[in-house]
């Protein structure tokens, strides 16, 4: 697909996901065992053949830059196209972007420098494995000005939504909702948006000139609402994943265990998430480990017991220790006889040997980075 | 071209057919036979370069190359991706003169004369694919310069009793080797030759180049090279190694090499924190799920790896699916097997990409104190449903 670009923006939903998100972007919010959240939205636009993409950053951006370098696991660190980090430009009179819409803006050369005729648009907060040959040809197809990838059974009027909208059988857009609680006859948007590069290129220039900066409010809904544009909906059919809250963050990793929600994101034979490589060794299961319907990565040593968890790579668990429904990330260490229930324990968090922890689904405890118990 | 200098070349002689692993080698050469659950036997000795701060690798292939030629690819996972030096596959060529197959060990180095000339380097280290140690490839070379050697060899203390089955050097009080046998009937000394040779290049080079002219030699680094340097009267010395060392060479030492990696203090320790890491080249592989009704009792398991069954004493690799009811105990399980739903595993070494079918039952008990017979599936085979594979079949 040369004929597309890509782009990611790695700062959304920051603060809804408290001390997870503290001291790092979403994108770099690390799921499912190994992986980062922005490895979803690169390995679906690799996969896809894009092969010239941007990072948009804001602030905290050293444990991203860290984790995709130079691209090389996406098979990005090419001579021509290949990866760009577009970190902000402090704007004189208002400091840094305040809006998708504006970082864009700042990152105008990148598109006019380009030569790709499509830009797809995605944020790091949906987890999917998508084709999006299919979403361009869609977009095209359709005559639509833009195209967003929407998502059924999402909106439940509890949930705050950046963008709703409904639409007719052929995915015409008849409404657009933004920043709102959308009922369940709305289609949520999974923050994914196909347009032509100087379709973009006009849009955002001409909204930042009237200093607008929100841009589903003051691109996609102005363009569809003043202007007349037509908008299209790509409904997608597969496992996609809203990790907009701390809650729905610990749900969503519980869902792995579903081998359906598993295998829908972890295709097999094409579809690969990669992510980068760290040189870890197999994971041992000691003798009197317990591991029930639990996702393992490498590198840890398991001699206590686990249900339904999500261990990382470099986790350690201690002999009788017990971990129930928890997220335990990279180099945790659980002591002896410790028992965990509904926690998330962020990177490099010591649990003492005996300690006791209990969240609830809801309100899962988040233990922050580095902390000792 | 004026290339910049390297201290020092490695070359690893990876050529070799490796017949004793039967059937795990019949498409493959050696060193890509898959080891430890992600690792393939190659990794050890390039990771030692690496982590021995040397970047500069030849690798000599000549049988079955394509896999190990795909999976060395750019040396990116090794960090050997320089743009000077870095890890090179080096064929045998066609030449304006005399083109041939590699003859042997000191062939295959001769042939690569040019390549070594490249870097102008003061020594060369020759290594072998077949083995599996992390070894400080630069203390040894601090230990040859120390001792103005000018070829040495690292050796490793085995039990009188099993002296016989090595290459011995018999060595003076100072470390200097006065007396090279090959596998001697009474020996001497316990001093075994592990097959890792550093020389002055200069040195080699010359000894290559009278070798190669000697139309009886059999171009061989154990057989002519070294019982030459010691005929003429050059420096050798026996540097003493005393880490985990195995020649997996055959199928039990290859399950045995396995095996020991297991246990809460293994013989062999992957991720022992003050040793060096050993890099492999990762596939994209989701995190492995371990369901309710598993059952994992000292076992190694990689990534992407669905486990359902009950396993014991094994090495499982990566992206392998054990399902229900299924049972392994001290296999080894090589990558993206299938092992189905009641299929039993035991004393085995199944090949990559094999599937073990419904029932099947492949190798079997033993005894303590009785001899393991190993059974072993070779690559990509498939093993039908309720059929039986006996202790120590090769399929």
């Amino acid at each position: 697909m040369n004929t597309t670009m890509g782009v990611i923006f790695a700062n959304i939903y920051e603060t809804s996901l408290g001390d997870l998100t503290n001291k790092r972007t979403m994108a770099s919010l690390p799921y499912g065992g190994r992986y980062r959240q922005i490895d979803f939205s690169l390995s679906n636009m690799t996969n896809s053949g894009i092969r010239h993409i941007g990072i948009i950053t804001k602030h905290n951006y050293q444990s991203l830059m860290n984790h995709v370098g130079s691209g090389q696991e996406w098979d990005l660190n090419l001579e021509e196209g290949g990866l760009e980090y577009l970190t902000p430009f402090a704007q004189g009179h208002n400091g840094f972007w305040r809006g998708k819409l504006e970082a864009l803006n700042d990152a105008i050369d990148f598109f006019i420098l380009a030569k790709e005729d499509y830009v797809v648009l995605s944020d790091s907060a949906v987890l999917c494995a998508v084709d999006l040959n299919e979403v361009v040809e869609n977009h095209i197809a359709s005559g639509a000005d833009v195209t967003v990838m929407v998502k059924d059974g999402i909106s439940n009027g509890v949930k705050q939504l950046d963008m709703a909208v409904k639409a007719d059988e052929d995915g015409k857009v008849t409404d657009i909702a933004v920043d709102y609680c959308a009922d369940e006859s709305y289609l949520a948007c999974m923050g994914i948006f196909v347009m032509r590069r100087d379709y973009l290129i006009r849009r955002v220039t001409e909204a930042v000139a009237r200093s607008y900066y929100h841009f589903e409010r003051d691109l996609v809904m102005y363009a569809f609402a003043k202007l007349g544009a037509k908008v299209n909906a790509y409904r997608f059919q597969g496992v996609a994943l809203f990790n907009e809250s701390t809650a729905e963050f610990f749900q969503n990793s519980l869902k792995l265990l579903d081998p359906e929600v598993r295998h829908g994101l972890f295709n097999r034979s094409n579809r690969t998430i990669y992510t980068t490589v760290r040189n870890e060794v197999p994971s041992y299961y000691g003798v009197d480990s317990q591991i029930d319907d639990c996702i393992v990565a490498d590198g840890c040593t398991l001699e206590g017991c686990a249900e339904r968890s999500v261990l990382f790579r470099g986790v350690t668990l201690g002999k009788d220790a017990k971990v129930k429904e928890s997220i335990i990330m990279q180099d945790c260490i659980i002591g002896e006889g410790a028992e965990l229930e509904c926690v998330i324990l962020d990177k490099d968090v010591v649990i003492g040997p005996g300690k006791r922890l209990c969240g609830t689904k809801e309100y899962p405890l988040v233990i922050k980075r580095g902390e000792i118990v | 071209m004026n290339f910049q200098k390297k201290q020092c070349v490695a070359m690893l002689l990876a050529g070799g057919q490796g017949s004793r692993l039967m059937v795990l080698t019949e498409n493959t050469a050696k060193p890509a036979v898959p080891f430890g659950g992600k690792y393939r036997i190659i990794d050890f000795p390039l990771s030692n370069c690496v982590n021995s701060g040397i970047d500069t690798v030849g690798i000599l292939t000549q049988y079955q190359p394509l896999e190990l030629n795909e999976y060395i690819g750019n040396g990116q996972p090794w960090h050997l991706n320089r743009s000077h030096g870095g890890v090179q596959v080096l064929p045998p060529y066609a030449r304006s003169k005399k083109s041939e197959w590699y003859k042997g060990t000191a062939n295959a180095i001769y042939q690569n004369i040019p390549f070594i000339e490249r870097y102008d380097p003061d020594y060369v280290l020759i290594l072998s694919g077949d083995h599996i140690y992390k070894m400080d490839y630069a203390a040894m070379l601090r230990y040859h310069e120390q001792q103005g050697s000018d070829c040495t060899i690292a050796v490793r203390t085995v039990p009188i009793e099993e002296a016989s089955r090595f290459g011995i050097m018999n060595t003076n009080e100072d470390g200097s080797i006065y007396e090279f046998e090959e596998k001697p009937k009474k020996p001497k000394s316990t001093n075994a030759s592990m097959g890792i040779y550093i020389f002055n290049w200069k040195v080699l080079r010359e000894f290559l180049i009278a070798d190669e002219e000697d139309p009886k030699s059999s171009n061989d680094f154990g057989k002519n090279i070294i019982p030459a340097l010691l005929e003429s009267g050059h420096k050798l010395y026996a540097y003493e190694f005393q880490g985990y060392w195995k020649d997996v060479g055959t199928i039990s030492s290859l399950w045995e090499a396995n095996m020991e990696l297991l246990g809460t203090e293994p013989e062999f320790d992957l991720s022992d924190a003050s040793g060096n890491r050993i890099y492999a080249r990762n596939y994209a592989m989701p995190s492995s799920f371990i369901a309710k009704e598993s059952k994992n009792e000292n076992c190694l398991v990689a990534e992407g790896c669905e486990i359902y069954g009950n396993i014991c004493h094994s090495v499982i690799s990566n992206g392998c699916i054990i399902e229900s009811g299924a049972i392994v105990e001290d296999s080894v399980i090589m990558p993206n097997v299938r092992i189905e739903a009641g299929a039993i595993v035991r004393h085995a070494i199944v090949g990559e990409d094999c599937v073990i079918s419904r029932g099947a039952v492949v190798g079997g008990s033993f005894g303590p104190g009785e001899e393991k017979s190993i059974s072993v599936i070779g690559k990509g085979k498939v093993i039908p449903a309720n059929e039986a594979v006996k202790p120590g079949e090769i399929r």
